[in-house]
């Protein structure tokens, strides 16, 4: 009969007594790996060879478990210093029995809650006993966690002398990880043996298309060889747009659709635009050097409109409208002139309100943003020094507080955030002013999602502004980590990114 | 955000809601902006904060506020005081920087320990916000009975803010167990060493006497001889600032605390000893010796009018006159109606008015938030703007978006990368010295000093920066794709990466002092990367918008020489191209070959 020629190299190589691993067939035959096990799959559906399927199991243990193998597992560390405390005697308290056996963190209570478990002793009301009989130093989790850290590597789990359930209950405890792989070995069945009794013959196949045999006409002759079309492929990662920027691609999308209109300027700016501008008191504390970032150089803008200032240093002073109250802080036209980063890109709606980006805006007007912002906070993983802000203000004759909310209601929709709540709050330069909370689609946690209001007529008179203007800002990687679920905004943004992160992560539409 | 720790139990003692549970307390908590953050040891509520309501920093206050939440309480509410017996009297002497002080006298005071706590944690939070960390305002709260004030002339006890030379006198600080010059203190004490700072470069230092000698050295440290127990009864509370107003406010938040607690408010005569130092607005009369007189506390009313039509146009609903007035009353204010009630709502307005311990509101708006508070802001429907406009995209960020498409479409992974980075990485690293800040004047010269290479900008630098890996704004984005690739080299290969990103340097041709731009750069990192796969690229996301670009030769430090070309879109030098030189990728711990080039994003246009 006629074959493939990798059927044939498997047949010829295969024996009727001996089975033989698909890795063993490979190396004889040097072909690869998934060529035999396709060829196999063949032959075993024509009757040619038999497949025998063995699964191994192999364990490991996690860092935990190698952890615990070497200084001892939580509940023997506490039920060690419960006898050092002398708990087999009286019940003592558990504060110091704790600090003693210098556990930490979630270890206290993976140790608290095993010591139960294993009877090591009684803990009640805050109170700590301990049963002298008890043997941690046999107990079989230990001895097998010992047992495998000095194997030091994967074990094969018939190779271990260590009862299914205390394995299974190290799984649970996370402890160690249990691998399953599958082993195919391939004998020749008897019709196996019969055919190659009679002779069999490779199969003339064309392994490409060339253009040779597209233009002589072969093609039509020609028996193409078979691939083995489930076999994985060689990995290629292609291009991909960046993840932050894909949410940031989604809020610009939602808020064109809503009306806006982008804003964009200057990172570096004068403190005037940054804070000044938005009625910021000059000696608030978020204009400390703690929380900015101030330019060494260059140190102050070259020019400022000089009404603007006139009018935005008397609304400081005085205060607007015939009972406005000014701050009674110190205002200085120097301090309103330093270049720092933009801590909120609220500077950029103060310049596009104030007619100084592209010209005087009459009523009614949406803008928004999603830039950088910058702030001088504490590195952690939800904190960054620099990241994206969304900015959005509306410009109208007559905006109320149920206009902004209704406007917050559209716009979180869009990203699945239902139910917002508003908590009303403070800001310098809006009033009313709220913290939006919503509801987290998949944790159904109560989080912080933005910040809004309506912006201080001290604010909008300097500025021109003879209408209401409400104006909202949240971070777009509060948004991110809401969407995707990520713990560590680190991993993301920045130059410590993990390329298969952004590699692999799921799109989103 | 900062906190205010709240006993519950007193919390429930002082509104007389014996039997709230802690749950409904929550609530009724947010419900004032006081946000539930956590328990602490003693069992006592973390209450994060808004810094508006300064009045709120106490438990009396939190009480005071859900009294008139709940309805128990009503309108402004003035605690009575008695006339004045002690003086403080303004020396020439007081440092300049430090000119005005205020005071009051406490009597009756119930001190347990909750309310010992209370006092000092709102004399904290007041110096921590109000106070500026004291700069602004400082308290020093003492015994009465231990002060001694002789009658001075007309027979009133009188105690005197002066200034005193650094070593000028001597005293006992309190945490400590030995007399003290007030330089001493700032060198030697624990307390004085903190707040050093504030009296830094004063020739002479504030300082407060009676007649038995110096008691308090504000704003760094009281007296141990006038220390505050559980067993004092009456109190002499003094502030002393660099503002009048504000000391005043912050001596109205604590003194109607203490009248919470049931003590009685006595007046003090303050005397400056010129009219130069009270602040004009300031209700001071003359007194006899020339100087101004203020009575202290300032328990004056302001008010604010409000129409009924702004009233109804920011909450965005209709009421009546009689429950705009109902609101005032729940938000601890007062509104009378001025004009007619049968008028249009544009002709009703009213005269509202705000109690002395608020020093939030400037503005007829913030009464109306009150009146929003007190209405329930979750209570109104939300409701789209009747508004049509029409939304577009800056025409820059579409730019930057059709070439980011470009690139991804030729396999690059699309980064995102700090704009701050350190003088190490943007240009040591990159194996790139900054260009000398005259360089660019020299060009015009002619004095034959070439180009400044692409990166070597003179940067825009930050004062007192967070921590020495981010000191600066990136003059180029290629340093940060090395640092990508740094961070990556356990990750597969190949690594294309790419970045349309800011970057910015000095230029003083900007009205900021800074010119910031975007740039495209892109890396190929592989085991045969080389610059015709880089110039490959380029010249696809080139002629996809239309430009015409030439590669002259030319040196860069980052790159290989003779490896290395100038990037010209129509005409214009705008970048560079190459291979990265094996300094650099030795220096980024690379074990393969990098090619890559960066440019203006603007030469696309």
């Amino acid at each position: 009969m006629q074959l493939p020629s990798a059927q044939v190299a498997v047949l010829e190589t295969a024996s009727a007594d001996e089975a033989q691993s698909v890795d063993a067939l490979a190396s004889a035959t040097d072909l690869p790996p998934e060529t035999v096990t396709g060829a196999v799959f063949e032959l075993e559906e024509a009757g040619l060879v038999a497949i025998n399927e063995a699964v191994d199991e192999t364990i490991t243990l996690t860092d935990e478990g190698a952890e615990y193998a070497d200084e001892g597992l939580p509940e023997t560390r506490f039920y060690e210093a419960a006898l050092a405390a002398g708990a087999d005697e009286d019940p003592v308290e558990m504060g110091p029995v704790i600090g003693r056996s210098g556990l930490e963190g979630p270890q206290v209570n993976i140790a608290l809650s095993n010591y139960a478990r294993k009877d090591y002793g009684v803990i009640d009301s805050g109170e700590v006993t301990a049963d002298p009989e008890a043997d941690p130093t046999a107990d079989p989790e230990l001895v097998a966690l010992e047992t495998l850290a000095e194997r030091d590597e994967e074990v094969d789990a018939d190779s271990l002398a260590v009862d299914g359930d205390v394995l299974d209950q190290l799984e649970r405890r996370g402890l160690l990880e249990r691998r399953e792989t599958t082993v195919r070995s391939v004998t020749l069945t008897d019709a196996g043996v019969t055919e190659l009794m009679a002779g069999i013959s490779a199969a003339e196949t064309v392994g490409q298309v060339t253009p040779e045999l597209l233009t002589s006409g072969e093609w039509r002759e020609a028996e193409f060889s078979e691939y083995n079309v489930e076999a994985d492929a060689e990995v290629v990662d292609g291009g991909n747009v960046h993840i932050l920027r894909q949410t940031a691609e989604r809020v610009k999308d939602t808020l064109v659709g809503m009306g806006f209109q982008e804003m964009e300027g200057p990172h570096a700016d004068a403190d005037f635009w940054i804070n000044d501008c938005l009625f910021m008191p000059q000696d608030h504390p978020a204009r400390t050097h703690w929380d900015r970032f101030a330019l060494e150089r260059p140190t102050h803008i070259d020019h400022l409109p000089e009404d603007l200032v006139e009018r935005v240093e008397r609304a400081h002073r005085e205060g607007v409208g015939p009972d406005g109250e000014g701050y009674n802080s110190p205002w200085d036209e120097d301090f309103a002139r330093a270049i720092a980063l933009r801590g909120h890109t609220t500077s950029l709606s103060a310049r596009y309100l104030s007619g100084e980006q592209i010209g005087d805006l009459e009523p009614p007007q949406r803008y928004f943003s999603v830039e950088k912002v910058y702030r001088n906070d504490t590195l952690d993983p939800t904190h960054l020094l620099e990241f994206f802000q969304i900015e959005g203000w509306v410009m109208a004759e007559d905006l109320s507080v149920r206009e902004l909310m209704g406007t917050f209601e559209e716009f979180y929709a869009q990203f699945g955030i239902h139910d917002i709540e508003f908590k009303p709050h403070y800001n310098p330069y809006t009033e009313p002013s709220f913290e939006l909370f919503g509801t987290h689609p998949t944790t159904g946690e109560l989080v912080e999602i933005g910040n809004s209001g309506i912006f201080r007529e001290e604010m909008l008179e300097p500025l021109g502004v003879e209408c209401d203007v409400m104006a909202w800002g949240l971070a777009l990687e509060r948004l991110l980590m809401l969407m995707y679920g990520f713990e560590d905004i680190r991993d993301i943004h920045g130059t410590l990114c993990d390329l298969e992160l952004l590699r692999d992560t799921e799109v989103t539409y | 955000m900062p906190t205010v720790e709240i006993n519950p139990d007193e919390l429930r003692e002082l509104t007389g809601h014996e039997d709230k549970r802690d749950d409904d307390l929550k609530t009724d908590l947010f419900g004032l902006g006081l946000e539930y953050e956590g328990e602490t040891e003693d069992g006592e509520f973390e209450l994060e904060f808004a810094p508006d309501r300064l009045d709120r920093l106490s438990v009396e206050g939190v009480a005071r506020s859900l009294r008139y939440q709940y309805g128990d309480a009503r309108g402004v509410s003035i605690p009575s005081t008695n006339t004045p017996d002690w003086t403080i009297r303004v020396d020439p002497s007081v440092p300049d920087e430090r000119p005005y002080v205020t005071g009051a006298v406490i009597r009756g005071v119930d001190l347990d320990d909750d309310a010992l706590d209370s006092l000092i944690q709102l004399q904290e939070k007041l110096h921590a916000t109000m106070g500026r960390k004291r700069a602004k305002g400082a308290i020093g709260i003492h015994d009465l009975t231990m002060l001694k004030g002789t009658a001075a002339t007309e027979g009133t006890p009188t105690i005197r803010y002066v200034g005193v030379e650094p070593d000028g006198d001597r005293f006992v600080p309190l945490d400590a167990d030995r007399e003290m010059t007030p330089v001493d203190v700032l060198e030697e004490h624990q307390t004085g060493k903190t707040y050093a700072d504030l009296v830094s470069g004063y020739e002479r230092y504030p300082a407060i006497y009676d007649d038995i000698g110096l008691f308090s050295f504000p704003p760094v440290i009281n007296g141990r001889r006038t220390e505050v127990s559980t067993d004092s009864r009456d109190l002499f509370v003094e502030m002393t600032g660099t503002d009048q107003w504000t000391i005043d406010r912050m001596l109205n938040i604590v003194c109607y605390a203490l009248a919470a607690r049931g003590a009685t408010i006595e007046e003090v005569t303050v005397e400056y000893d010129d009219d130069e130092s009270a602040n004009a607005d300031s209700n001071g009369s003359r007194s006899a010796a020339g100087g101004r007189e203020l009575v202290r506390p300032d328990f004056s009313t302001k008010t604010k009018t409000v129409t009924h039509d702004r009233i109804e146009s920011i909450l965005g609903i209709e009421l009546s006159t009689e429950e705009i007035i109902d609101l005032a009353e729940r938000s601890g204010l007062e509104a009378t109606l001025v004009g007619d009630d049968n008028g249009t709502a544009e002709d009703r307005a009213y005269e509202v008015t705000i109690p002395p311990y608020r020093v939030d509101v400037l503005h007829p708006l913030d009464v109306i938030d009150d009146l929003g508070r007190a209405y329930g802001f979750n209570d109104l429907e939300p409701r789209y703007p009747d508004v049509g406009t029409i939304g577009g995209r800056h025409e820059r960020s579409r730019l930057e978006n059709a070439a980011r498409t470009r690139l991804v479409g030729l396999g690059f992974q699309d980064l995102l990368n700090f704009h701050m980075i350190s003088e190490a990485e943007n240009f040591e690293r990159m194996n790139l010295e900054e260009a000398d800040s005259g360089s660019d004047v020299a060009g015009s010269d002619n004095s034959g000093a070439s180009d400044p290479a692409y990166g070597a900008g003179e940067p825009a630098t930050i004062k007192g920066p967070y921590s020495e890996d981010y000191t600066m704004l990136r003059t180029w984005v290629t340093p940060s794709l090395l640092m990508v690739l740094e961070n990556n080299t356990h990750r597969r290969y190949p690594q294309d990466l790419a970045e349309i990103g800011f970057h910015a340097e000095v230029d003083d041709g900007e009205n900021t002092g800074v010119s910031e731009g975007r740039a495209v750069a892109a890396v190929l990192a592989r085991h045969d990367a080389a610059y015709e796969d880089a110039k490959a690229r380029l010249q696809a996301v080139v002629k996809s918008f239309g430009g015409d670009l030439e590669t002259p030769p030319t040196d860069h430090p980052a790159y290989i020489d003779g490896r290395t070309a100038a990037v010209v879109i129509d005409g214009e030098k705008v970048g560079v191209i190459g291979e990265v030189h094996p300094k650099v990728l030795v220096e980024h711990d690379l074990e393969v070959p990098v090619a890559g080039f960066e440019f203006d994003l603007e030469a696309l246009q």
